[in-house]
């Protein structure tokens, strides 16, 4: 089955606490492995504000994740997260060739500055 | 429009050079907000083209990743000052 490369960002409610983000984190990660997914990394920001309010709350605490998965895992995936009510928004995305090498860039912080002034860009 | 000298946008016109195609960027990412912000104005729409000069092609990837980063509430759909 052919594998593909995915980004995955998600906002977990602010309501919980440190435990239990940690839970869900933990859960995600669970259904990613459990259905053939190599997690290549995963990176919490924490809680951020939004610029707008969002089912009435004004921050969430965002996880951004890689991963190298099989194709039916996505759906799976979705589902997963759409039926938990912790999880707020998600965006799955799946990488082509392009964005592969940005990727790669990325990792290595090459990413050429679009602004000179701007020095580093955030990965 | 363009022709005319005393349009109130004429003076927007800047450098047409699009600054993806210049600093060799292959994919635009959604989670650069401090970028993405620089294409937009202060009511946090984008801004079009002829004012900043990108590429058709980059353009589009560009209005992909603000509107994936407003879905994410990393950037206002309208800015908070002037709801």
């Amino acid at each position: 089955m052919s594998k593909n490369y995915y980004e995955l960002t998600y906002i977990i409610t602010p309501v919980l606490d440190e435990e239990e983000f940690k839970e869900v984190i933990n859960k995600v990660n669970q259904v990613l492995e459990d259905n053939g997914a190599e997690i290549d990394e995963v990176d919490d920001w924490g809680i951020r504000k939004f610029e707008f309010e969002m089912d009435k709350k004004n921050n969430g605490y965002y996880v951004n994740a890689y991963f190298h998965a099989p194709n039916d895992l996505i759906e799976k995936l979705q589902r997963e997260l759409r039926i938990d009510d912790r999880i707020m928004r998600f965006l799955t995305l799946k990488y082509d060739a392009k964005m592969l090498r940005h990727r790669e860039l990325q990792k290595k912080n090459a990413v050429p500055p679009v602004f000179e002034e701007q020095t580093k860009e955030d990965s | 429009m363009i022709k005319n000298p005393s349009h109130p946008k004429k003076g927007h016109l800047k450098n047409r050079e699009c600054k993806f195609t210049k600093a060799g960027i292959e994919y635009i990412d959604y989670k650069d907000t401090d970028l993405l912000e620089r294409f937009m104005n202060d009511q946090g729409k984008i801004l079009p083209r002829r004012v900043t000069g990108t590429s058709a092609k980059y353009q589009r990837q560009l209005s992909k990743a603000i509107k994936r980063a407003r879905f994410l509430g990393m950037l206002p759909y309208v800015a908070e000052n002037l709801r």
